[in-house]
Order: structure tokens, then sequence, then C-alpha cells
């Protein structure tokens, strides 16, 4: 698992270093609401995938349309002059720490359950 | 051995999470805010992501000015061996003047000579007087050098900064930047020219200078000096695009 997430860090390297120039212009900002979407759709493909529900479609689509509604977001808000990349950048926000928590409470009762199963194993020949 | 098999289960999941980390990584590298990237940003940022962002900038101009040092360094040295090479024979001299000449006049050079000073700095806050009035704006900056120019000053700098063709005044948040470095109030505009035209040059009722004066009148202050001297610009003379026709017209 731990290499799996080294993975994931090094993918992600990988990708910035793909693409050397960061855009100008207003657009990278919206390209920074729409890495927020990017990050929690992965973060809540990586919880599915943990909990055993995983759907390839749903994740694929969950990353493209989420990417796109944050940034058409960003964009519509400074057409219309309401800061609506915060409401996304906000609610984004939110989702990424419960999706983190999620994966990181599943991990440890995981981990929990291995511990104990390895002292009840050990038990028997201790009590007797 | 695939070491993601072994671990986890039915692994149909590993690989679009990963595929799709990459791209992730791309979007956020064409987000990152750069050097380059930060002016157009940061009027996203919030007040104190903004000062703490552009601090964070703020060692790049520390290298600006040790880089500029070292330009002004070499453009000096490189103007040495131009003088010693048209000491040679008549026709390099004259080769060599005329480089001078041309040389002094795309600010390259140190200058001294007579002119004035002014000082802006901001006002005091008081009723009846909009927050905005008492700020010394890039655009006042940029006026005033203009003035100047029209007053005929023939060298001017911007908080020793040298203000040559190319040079720019903008602003990011509550900070002026000249050619891309960050200046602070009081901002020091020294010109080199006839003192009193200069002087009476920029006094006149819709410049730049009686609009402030109108706000505060302790904004403005004016120095005629009998002798100072200027660095030379030190910022990039390279060209990307022009090139010097070889026809005739």
């Amino acid at each position: 698992m731990i290499l799996f997430l080294l993975g994931i860090l090094v993918f992600a390297l990988v990708g910035a270093l793909l693409f050397t120039e960061p855009i100008r212009g207003v657009g990278a900002q919206y390209v920074a609401i729409a890495c927020l979407a990017g990050f929690d759709t992965v973060c809540g493909g990586i919880r599915s995938g943990l909990e055993g529900k995983f759907h390839n479609e749903v994740f694929v689509t969950g990353f493209v349309f989420n990417v796109a509604i944050a940034f058409f977001l960003a964009w519509l808000g400074d057409q219309i002059g309401v800061p609506l990349f915060l409401a996304a950048a906000l609610v984004l926000g939110s989702r990424i720490f419960t999706n983190l928590s999620l994966i990181r409470r599943f991990l440890l009762t995981k981990w929990q359950d291995a511990r104990d199963r390895k002292r009840s194993q050990r038990q028997p020949g201790t009590s007797t | 051995m695939n070491p993601f098999a072994s671990r986890i289960t039915g692994n149909s999941w590993v690989i679009p999470v990963l595929l799709l980390s990459l791209v992730l990584g791309i979007m956020v590298r064409m987000a990152w805010v750069t050097k380059d990237t930060v002016r157009d940003r940061s009027r996203y940022f919030s007040p104190d992501q903004q000062s703490r962002v552009l601090a964070s900038f703020q060692n790049v101009q520390d290298e600006t000015a040790a880089m500029n040092a070292e330009i002004a360094k070499l453009r000096e040295e490189n103007t040495k061996l131009q003088n010693a090479m048209g000491e040679g024979t008549s026709q390099n001299k004259i080769l060599n003047e005329s480089l001078q000449q041309t040389k002094v006049y795309a600010a390259l050079t140190d200058v001294e000579g007579p002119g004035i000073s002014v000082i802006l700095k901001d006002g005091k806050p008081r009723e009846g007087i909009g927050d905005g009035e008492i700020i010394i704006h890039d655009v006042d900056v940029l006026r005033l050098v203009n003035e100047l120019r029209a007053a005929g000053a023939e060298a001017i700098t911007v908080n020793n900064h040298r203000v040559s063709g190319s040079t720019s005044f903008t602003c990011v948040g509550p900070t002026i930047y000249v050619n891309g470095t960050a200046v602070t109030t009081p901002i020091k505009v020294n010109a080199i020219g006839d003192p009193e035209a200069l002087t009476s040059g920029i006094k006149f009722p819709t410049g730049v200078v009686t609009e402030i004066r109108s706000a505060d009148e302790s904004m403005v202050q004016i120095l005629t000096l009998k002798n100072m001297r200027m660095p030379p610009f030190t910022g990039s003379t390279t060209t990307k695009f022009l090139k010097v026709p070889t026809q005739p017209k």
C-alpha cells in the first residue's frame, strides 16, 4: 500500500516534469481550481478502491467532469463578478479532507486488525 | 513481480488512479505560480497570501540585484576593451567614439551632471481624502518620468534604477516594480538636465506633481542638485524578435 501511495507521488511528479512551462494569465487560476477537483477525485478513487467499491467508469468520468466543472465555475465567477472559485475551493477542500481521513481510517483499521490477529495467534501458546 | 499485485486485491483500480494522478501532476504544474506568472495571479490571492507569496519571490530579487551588479561590471570591462581597441588607429578611434555615444544614449554607461531630485512618499490619512489618493501609484511614477522627459531630462533614475527605453513601471499589490525589481516609498526620481527647466516643467497645473500635492502637500519634495552620478541600466538588452533589415529601403 505504501508502495502504491509512493507510486501516485512518482506519477504526479513525472506528470509535472513532462509539462515544463506553467501557463500564463488567468487561465492558470482556473486550472488551479481544476487541480483541486482532480485531487479530490484521485483521493475518492483510492478510497473507493480500498472499500472495494471502485468503478472505472465512475472514476474516469468523475475526474473529467469535476475538473471541467471546477474550471467552468471559476471562469463563470469571473464573468459575472462573483468569486465562485472560492465556493469551489471550499467544497473541494473539505471533500479532500473527508476522503483523506476515510483513507487513513481504513488503513488504520486494517493495520489494527492485522495486529490483533497476530496477537490472538500468539495468545493460545502463552495463556495455557 | 508487480509490487502492487500482491497487496491489493483485484487491482483494477490501481492503473486508472495512477494514470489520472499523472494528469493531475501535469495540471498542478500548469497552475504553479512562478516568477513569471505571479503578476497575473496575485489578484486572486487573499491579502495575507499576497504578502506571503510575493515575499517568497523577494529572494529572486536579491539574486537579480547581484546579477545586475555583475552585468554592470562586465559592461564596464567591455567599454575598457573597446577603448583599448580604439586607441590603435584614427579610424578605430572614430568608430569607438560613435559607439560610446550610442551607449550613452542607450543608458548603458555611468553619467553625471546637474539636475533635480523628486521625492514622492505616501501621505498621512485624514478626513475627506480617500486612501487611494494618499498612496503613490505606479502610474504617478510613470507620469512623472514622462513629464521629466518632456521637460528635457537627459537621464533619469528611479530609486537608483536607471530608466532606459525598455524600462517599465508596474505594480503588484502595494509594491511598485521598476524593470521587475520592487521599489518602496519614498520613491526618489532623479533627472539630469537644466534644473530650472525641469522644475518648472513638472509644476504645471494638470501635472502629476500638482495633482499629488492637492491631496497632501508633503507627499512631493523637489530638490535641486548641482551634480549627481547615475548608474547604468542593468536590465537585459537581448532582443528576440527584432532584426535589422539587410536590404536597403
